[in-house]
C-alpha cells in the first residue's frame, strides 16, 4: 500500500485530534470516579465487627439498612430499604420491606429474616460485637411475612431512631451468604452485598473499588465509581489532594487556618463541629490519684485553653461535658471554669505532695494527643507535677487503660477521645460501673450516675432527659477525675464539582447522596 | 600522642571530623549556657514562626525555641549513644574474648546468640521491644546495648582466636598463667585499639536509631526534646515551615558526618599497616 504525503498529513492530523481529544475524554469519564480517603486501613466489612467510621462509610454504599441518614446537614433519617416503618408503640416497630432487591450472589431477594438475622446477631452475646450495646433493648425481631416484620424490644430504647437504625448497626447482611461462611463471620470479602454499589475491587491495605449498582431501587448515585483509598498519614494524604488523586479528605485540626490561608484550586473546606469527646482523665481507684484532693488540683491547674491553643491551633472550642452543644444534654459551662493555680498548690500540699510528685500521662501515639499532653504537663509543671508523655498504639492504649494488661498506673493520668452517635446514651454508657475493666478508664463508680444512665435510656421527655445527662456531667466533675477538653472539629477538604453528604459533625461520609456541583 | 593528633588534624576530613564532633559535644555539655530558653517552655502565640533574634532556629508548633532544644537534643544524642555504646562495647569485649578464648562448645553457643540477636532487622527488634516495655531513654539504650554487643563481639573474638595462637600467649600459658590473667593482660591491650575505632565509628550509628526511633514515637518521651521527635514535628508542619525540619535534621547530618570522619581518620593514623603505605 503506498501512502501519499496528503494522506500521511491527513492522517497524522486525525491522529493528533483523537489524541488531543482523549484527555477530555478521559477527564470526563474521570469525573465518574470519586476518590475518597480512608484515614484507617480498611479491615472490617461486617458491621458485626466495624472498627472505623471509614468503613461504616464503605458499607453504607453495600448494605441496605431499614432507615438511613439524610446526609443533609441533618440528623434526620429517610427510608432506605424499607417501604414503611412505623413506631408501633413504645416497644415495636413494625416494617416493611421494598420488594425486589436482590443479593449478589444469587442469594436471592432481601427478606425479613435477614433484617431478623442481622439484629439479633449483633445483639447476641455469643458474637461478642462491640456494637451490642446499640442492640441492647432487642428482645427479638418477629418475622411476620418475607417482607414484613416486627422489631420488638424489652423496654423503651430511645436512641434506636438516632443512632442505632440510621447507622451501621441497622445494616443489613445477607443470611444465607453468611451462614455459609466458616465462623459465620467474614471481613473485607462480603459473601454477598446489595446496596448502591457493589464491590468492583479490592486491593488489600491499598484500596476498594466500588461500581454503581444498577439494579439498587432508591436514587441512583452520581458517580459511577468510587474508590476509598486506605492513605493514614495526613499529609501523604493533603499531597495526594493537591496531586489530584484524591477527592476528599478528612484533614488533621491543625491544617484548618493554613488551609483557610491558602485554599487550593476548585475546593471547599467544609469545617464542622465534631461530636466527639476529648477529655483529661485521672484513674481514681489505686495510686496517687485516688486522693480526690489530687484530682482536683489537676483539675485546677490544667488551662483547658492554652490546650486547645496548642494542640488544635485554636480551631476547636472548649468542651463542657461529653455532649456536644445542640444535642440533649448538653451543659451550659464547667465548673471550673479557669485554673486557679493557688488552690490546686494548697490541695496537692494538704494532700501530702507540697513539691509535687512526677507522673505520667498515657496517650494515644498520634501527633494530637502528644501535643495536648506535652501542654497539659506544662500546665501542672506550675504546681509541681512533672508529667512524661508516655504515647501508646491504639490497641495498647485500651489494653493499659482498661487494666487487662497490669500496667493501668502507666494511664493513670490520660487523654482520651471517644467518637460519639447523635445521642447522649453513646456517650453516657462507657462510664458505667459495668465498663470498669473495659471502657472506664477512671475507674468511676458512681452509683447515681448508673442509675441516671439506665432512666436516660427510657425517658422520652427531653426536658427530663436533658436534665439527666447535665447532672451526670456534673457529678463526673465533681468526682475530680475528669477534666473535659473539646469536641474538636473534622474539617474535610474536597473537589466544588460535586456537594458532599455528610452528617452534622461530617463524621460519616454518605457516597451514595453526593450530589454533582 | 601528639604526633596523632598532628597526622589526624592534617587529614583535612578527620580535621573537619574532630571540628564537628568537638561543635557538637560542646553545644550537648553546654546546653544550660547556650539555650536561651528551657527546652520545654511553650509560647502558643508565637509558634511556627521562623529564625529570628529571639529564636535563631524559630519555634515549634507549640513556641517552643527551636534552637534550645537541638542543643538540648543534642545532649540525649550523645547519651544514648556514648552509655550505649560503652556498655556494649564492655559487654562485647568480654564476649568476644571468651568465644575467642574458651572452649569450642562456649564459641559455637555465643555466635549462636550473636547471630540470633543480628538476624533480626533492628527497627523490628526496636518495636518488638517498646511494645513490651513502652518508650523510654532506657529502652533506647536497651536496644542499642543488645543490637551492638554482637558487632563488637565478632570482632574481639577474631582477633583473639588470630592472639591465641601467637607465640607470646603460648609461652605465658606455659608459665601457667591462667585465662583471666591470658585475656586481661595479654589479649586485652591488643585487641582494645580497633576495637575502640570501630566503636566511634558505631557512634552515628546510635544517633541515627535513636533520632530513627524518636522520629516514630518510639524513643525519648515528650516533651524531652530529641532530635527525633523535632524532626516528627517537623514533618507534622512540613507545609506550615521548613525550619523544623532543618532544624532537627541538620545535628544528625553534622554528627554522622563527624563520626565517621573522625573514625576514619583515626583508623588510618592508628593503623600500622596504612601507615607504612
Amino acid at each position: 500500500m503506498r501512502t501519499s504525503r496528503r494522506k500521511f498529513m491527513a492522517t497524522t492530523a486525525l491522529g493528533g485530534a483523537l489524541a488531543a481529544a482523549a484527555p477530555r475524554e478521559a477527564a470526563r469519564a474521570q469525573a465518574k470516579t470519586l476518590r475518597v480517603r480512608s484515614y484507617v486501613t480498611l479491615q472490617q466489612l461486617d458491621p458485626l465487627n466495624r472498627l472505623g467510621a471509614p468503613e461504616g462509610d464503605v458499607m453504607d454504599c453495600l448494605y441496605p439498612g431499614l432507615i438511613t441518614t439524610k446526609g443533609d446537614g441533618t440528623w434526620g433519617w429517610s427510608l432506605d430499604a424499607a417501604s414503611a416503618i412505623e413506631q408501633v408503640d413504645t416497644t415495636h416497630i413494625k416494617f416493611e420491606l421494598r420488594k425486589g432487591m436482590g443479593w449478589t450472589g444469587g442469594f436471592g431477594e432481601v427478606t425479613a429474616e435477614d433484617v431478623k438475622y442481622s439484629y439479633e446477631r449483633i445483639a447476641n452475646p455469643d458474637n461478642k460485637s462491640a456494637y451490642r450495646g446499640d442492640w441492647a433493648a432487642l428482645d427479638k425481631v418477629e418475622v411476620t411475612s418475607s417482607h414484613t416484620g416486627v422489631i420488638v424490644l424489652k423496654e423503651p430504647y430511645i436512641p434506636l431512631w438516632t443512632t442505632t437504625l440510621p447507622f451501621n448497626s441497622g445494616s443489613i447482611v445477607c443470611k444465607a451468604a453468611v451462614e455459609k461462611l466458616d465462623g459465620k463471620r467474614f471481613t473485607l470479602e462480603p459473601p454477598a452485598t446489595f446496596g448502591p454499589y457493589k464491590i468492583k475491587q479490592n486491593v488489600a491495605r491499598q484500596r476498594m473499588t466500588m461500581e454503581r449498582n444498577r439494579d439498587w431501587p432508591g436514587p441512583q448515585p452520581a458517580f459511577d465509581e468510587v474508590e476509598f483509598l486506605n492513605i493514614l498519614d495526613a499529609n501523604a494524604a493533603e499531597t495526594a489532594y493537591q496531586a489530584g488523586e484524591i477527592d476528599l479528605t478528612l484533614l488533621p485540626m491543625t491544617a484548618v487556618p493554613r488551609i483557610q490561608k491558602a485554599m487550593p484550586a476548585r475546593s471547599k473546606l467544609v469545617v464542622a463541629p465534631s461530636l466527639a469527646y476529648w477529655w483529661l482523665g485521672m484513674q481514681m481507684e489505686e495510686g496517687l490519684f485516688a486522693d480526690k484532693r489530687v484530682r482536683q488540683a489537676v483539675q485546677l491547674a490544667v488551662d483547658v485553653n492554652a490546650v486547645l491553643e496548642g494542640a488544635f491551633f485554636g480551631v476547636a472550642p472548649r468542651s463542657t461535658g461529653f455532649i456536644a452543644p445542640g444535642m440533649t444534654g448538653h451543659r451550659a459551662a464547667n465548673k471550673i471554669a479557669k485554673p486557679d493555680l493557688a488552690a490546686a498548690r494548697k490541695l496537692l500540699a494538704e494532700a501530702g505532695h507540697p513539691r509535687g510528685f512526677k507522673t505520667e500521662i498515657g496517650v494515644r501515639n498520634s501527633a494530637e494527643f502528644v501535643n495536648a499532653a506535652q501542654v497539659v504537663a506544662a500546665s501542672l509543671a506550675q504546681i509541681g507535677i512533672e508529667a512524661q508523655v508516655q504515647p501508646f498504639d491504639q490497641g495498647v492504649q485500651k489494653a493499659v487503660a482498661s487494666g487487662k494488661a497490669g500496667e493501668w498506673k502507666k494511664m493513670a493520668l490520660h487523654i482520651a477521645r471517644f467518637s460519639m452517635q447523635p445521642d447522649p446514651s453513646w456517650a453516657s454508657v462507657w462510664f458505667t460501673r459495668e465498663q470498669i475493666g473495659e471502657w472506664n478508664w477512671e475507674r468511676f463508680p458512681d452509683a447515681e450516675y448508673n442509675e441516671l444512665h439506665a432512666k436516660g435510656l427510657k425517658e422520652s421527655d427531653p426536658q427530663k432527659r436533658q436534665a439527666m445527662y447535665v447532672r451526670m456531667q456534673d457529678i463526673m466533675e465533681d468526682s475530680g477525675a475528669y477534666v473535659f477538653l473539646t469536641h474538636g472539629v473534622n474539617p474535610i477538604l474536597h473537589r466544588d464539582s460535586f456537594i458532599p453528604a455528610l452528617t452534622p459533625d461530617a463524621n460519616k461520609v454518605l457516597v451514595p447522596k453526593f450530589k454533582l456541583a | 600522642m601528639t604526633g596523632a593528633l598532628r597526622r589526624l588534624l592534617r587529614e583535612p576530613l578527620g580535621a573537619l571530623g574532630l571540628g564537628l564532633v568537638l561543635v557538637i559535644v560542646a553545644s550537648a555539655v553546654f546546653a544550660d549556657a547556650l539555650a536561651a530558653y528551657p527546652p520545654t517552655q511553650l509560647d502558643v502565640r508565637n509558634r511556627l514562626s521562623g529564625p529570628t533574634a529571639q529564636h535563631w532556629f524559630g519555634t515549634d508548633h507549640l513556641g517552643r525555641d527551636t534552637f534550645s532544644r537541638v542543643v538540648h537534643g543534642g545532649r540525649i544524642a550523645l547519651l544514648v549513644s556514648l552509655v550505649s555504646v560503652g556498655l556494649s562495647l564492655a559487654i562485647g569485649l568480654v564476649l568476644g574474648m571468651i568465644a575467642g578464648y574458651g572452649p569450642r562448645w562456649l564459641d559455637n553457643l555465643l555466635m549462636l546468640v550473636f547471630d540470633a540477636v543480628r538476624s533480626f532487622p533492628t527497627i523490628m527488634f526496636a518495636l518488638a521491644v517498646v511494645t513490651l516495655f513502652g518508650p523510654s531513654l532506657e529502652t533506647v539504650i536497651l536496644i542499642v546495648v543488645v543490637t551492638s554487643i554482637p558487632v563488637h563481639g565478632r570482632i574481639v573474638r577474631t582477633q583473639t582466636l588470630s592472639l591465641k595462637a601467637q607465640e607470646f600467649i603460648l609461652a605465658e600459658r606455659a608459665m601457667g598463667a591462667g585465662p583471666v590473667r591470658v585475656l586481661f593482660h595479654h589479649v586485652l591491650p591488643n585487641v582494645i585499639g580497633p576495637v575502640l575505632i570501630l566503636a566511634s565509628m558505631e557512634v552515628p550509628v546510635v544517633i541515627a536509631i535513636e533520632a530513627g526511633l524518636s522520629f516514630l514515637g518510639l524513643g525519648v518521651r515528650p516533651p524531652t526534646p530529641s532530635w527525633g521527635s523535632i524532626l516528627n514535628d517537623g514533618y507534622g508542619f512540613i507545609r506550615d515551615t521548613p525550619w523544623l525540619i532543618l532544624a532537627g535534621g541538620l545535628p544528625v547530618v553534622m554528627t554522622t558526618l563527624g563520626f565517621t570522619f573522625l573514625g576514619e581518620a583515626l583508623r588510618d593514623v592508628f593503623d600500622p599497616r596504612l601507615k607504612r603505605e
